[in-house]
């Protein structure tokens, strides 16, 4: 029986392992081909590890005399790095509100937002290129940076984190004087780091995936973001495989990076956000 | 100073001014929040309903406003070209939330059911999602194309692989297949923390009374996981319907008009066709359709969903 137990985990084991490899297959022929010359790309039978390994496709990506490459690269970190610091403050300070301070019309306020949750993004898209241009942030990656921090989405969840932190605490700093800033600034932002540091994390992804957002709302070039610059490169060099690949790696890699390392809060930030209908 | 005016009793006063106290601070930590939301949620979500009714061209010229009633959207509801877009939004999401469901539970399932490295496997399958569509639709789009290694090796098997992303008939669910590859991850891992909630005295109480795994699974494991079920379909139908950058990545809504869904059509009417308010009502009846499908999940809930 036990033998038996034993055997069919092994077996589930492999399995597993079978299809989370099977779907990191895409990235792992990414690396590989960035590192080979185009013709090798396409080459049947297929290497993992290329016959001449070359760097020249992450050469050519940055030194190109068309793309911009670096100024894209540039833009999209400096972008979601301002994402990333103006979220983590603007959206914990509004879930303090919402989950310590007992003021009337909160509830009210609360429910408003929770249902706009459910508008999809795509019926803002028109109205607010019209909000862009006369708050004159249309083309600047403000447009990209400021809606992004209307999070409900992580107001709810930062909420739910800060009500688990029981009131015991803060009352012994209120009845020492503590004002509710100080309490959220010395207290409560400390104590709930690990959920602002998954949201910090999913912010990460989303301002750095957002492909969207900077296809309709930038036009110049010079400000242009990765994601629409990859296409851009991808489709003006349509044989150019390795130079292809090259591209979507350096798009990919700090993604990825960061998952590797932050997988804790990743998964079980979603996990234990306690999505319970 | 109010204190001496007003003749209440002490400790009803005392409430109230802590309580307005209160009101300032909360006020306070919501507002700039709250003029944030107004003005890039709730302004432009009133901006699309009106200027449904409207006849706005060209995203920036207003001048020549008019009311036009229904008519944008009886256009919606008369061209065929948009409703052949609307069509291929619900076969994409056909395809797209069945799939993402079943794959979700059964991956969780499996990866409850005890195996080794449980979290090394749980990041390997989670690991698309947080990567970006566009380079994703780079690897794709040479992975699946005429050249292939992979195309290459079928056929050198003798098979006729057909190009997915090419083919008039398989580019959409194609389409939707990346797209459940890149997000299933997250399905999988809500499921995973339901199942580590259900309480192993109940499975094994079962076990003793003689149940099967099946009816284990079908009696128990279910019911118990049917609130994070009913979340998980709301928001993998609402999902389905933004798919937008997966499109635009992957084919740009081609070959020919075979993956032009209603996202990729709205924002085309919009910036290329510069036809503003037909692009919103368009959007307008894409809102509608999520409050019905939401509604209707909310209703059919009460069958279904165990508290």
């Amino acid at each position: 029986m036990k033998s038996k137990k034993k055997s069919i985990k092994i077996a589930l084991t492999v399995f597993i392992l079978l299809i989370g490899l099977a779907s990191n297959f895409p990235f792992l022929f990414m690396i590989s081909s960035s590192f080979k010359v185009s013709g090798e790309v396409m080459k049947f039978p297929w290497h993992l590890i290329p016959d001449n390994p070359t760097i020249m496709n992450f050469k050519a990506l940055f030194t190109n005399g068309i793309y911009n490459f670096q100024k894209w690269y540039f833009n999209t970190v400096v972008m979601t790095a301002l994402t990333i610091a103006i979220k983590i403050f603007f959206v914990s300070f509004t879930a303090y509100g919402f989950a310590r301070i007992k003021f009337r019309g909160k509830d009210a306020i609360f429910l408003v937002l929770l249902s706009a949750m459910m508008i999809p993004s795509d019926i803002m898209i028109i109205p607010r290129y019209m909000i862009f241009k006369n708050l004159h942030i249309l083309d600047s990656m403000w447009a990209l940076i400021l809606p992004s921090c209307v999070d409900v989405y992580f107001v709810f969840l930062l909420r739910q984190s800060f009500i688990s932190i029981p009131d015991s605490i803060s009352e012994a700093a209120k009845i020492d004087g503590c004002s509710h800033l100080k309490i959220y600034w010395k207290i409560i932002f400390p104590l709930a780091k690990p959920a602002i540091a998954t949201m910090a994390l999913f912010s990460f992804t989303w301002s750095w995936n957002d492909y969207m957002g900077p296809y309709l709302y930038i036009s110049t070039m010079d400000k242009q973001m990765l994601s629409v610059g990859v296409k851009l490169f991808s489709s003006g060099l349509i044989q150019d495989y390795g130079a292809q690949m090259a591209a979507a790696t350096v798009v990919l890699l700090p993604i990825l990076v960061a998952f590797l390392f932050c997988q804790k809060f990743f998964i079980e930030g979603v996990a234990s956000s306690g999505v319970k209908g | 100073m109010n204190k001496e005016k007003k003749p209440i009793s002490k400790t009803k006063e005392k409430t109230s001014i802590a309580q307005k106290k209160e009101d300032r601070y909360g006020w306070l930590f919501i507002s700039p929040y709250l003029i944030f939301f107004t003005v890039f949620t709730g302004i432009p979500f009133v901006i699309a309903i009106v200027m449904s009714f409207l006849n706005v061209k060209y995203i920036t010229r207003l001048d020549n406003l008019k009311f036009v009633g229904l008519q944008n959207f009886i256009k919606i509801f008369t061209n065929k070209e948009i409703l052949n877009s609307l069509l291929r939004t619900f076969q994409y999401s056909l395809v797209y939330v069945p799939v993402i469901m079943i794959l979700g539970f059964v991956l969780a399932f499996m990866l409850n059911n005890g195996i080794y490295m449980k979290k090394a496997m749980r990041s390997l399958v989670f690991m698309p999602y947080v990567s970006n569509m566009v380079a994703v639709a780079v690897i794709f789009k040479v992975l699946l194309g005429n050249n292939s290694p992979m195309i290459i090796a079928l056929r050198n098997m003798g098979f006729n692989p057909p190009l997915l992303l090419q083919s008039l008939k398989l580019a959409l669910p194609t389409v939707a297949m990346i797209s459940v590859w890149k997000s299933v991850g997250l399905n999988m891992v809500v499921y995973l923390g339901a199942l580590q909630e259900v309480p192993s005295e109940l499975l094994e109480a079962a076990q003793i009374d003689g149940a099967t795994k099946w009816q284990r699974i079908r009696n128990i494991i279910i019911p118990m996981i049917s609130p994070t079920t009913f979340f998980l379909l709301i928001s993998s139908i609402i999902g389905s319907f933004q798919n937008f950058t997966c499109i635009q990545a992957l084919t740009e809504g081609g070959p020919g008009q075979a993956t032009t869904v209603m996202a990729v059509n709205i924002v085309r009417t919009a910036f290329t066709k510069y036809e503003t308010s037909l692009a919103s009502a368009m959007a307008f009846v894409m809102f509608v359709i999520v409050m019905i499908v939401t509604l209707i999940q909310w209703r059919g809930q009460k069958k279904w969903v165990n508290y």
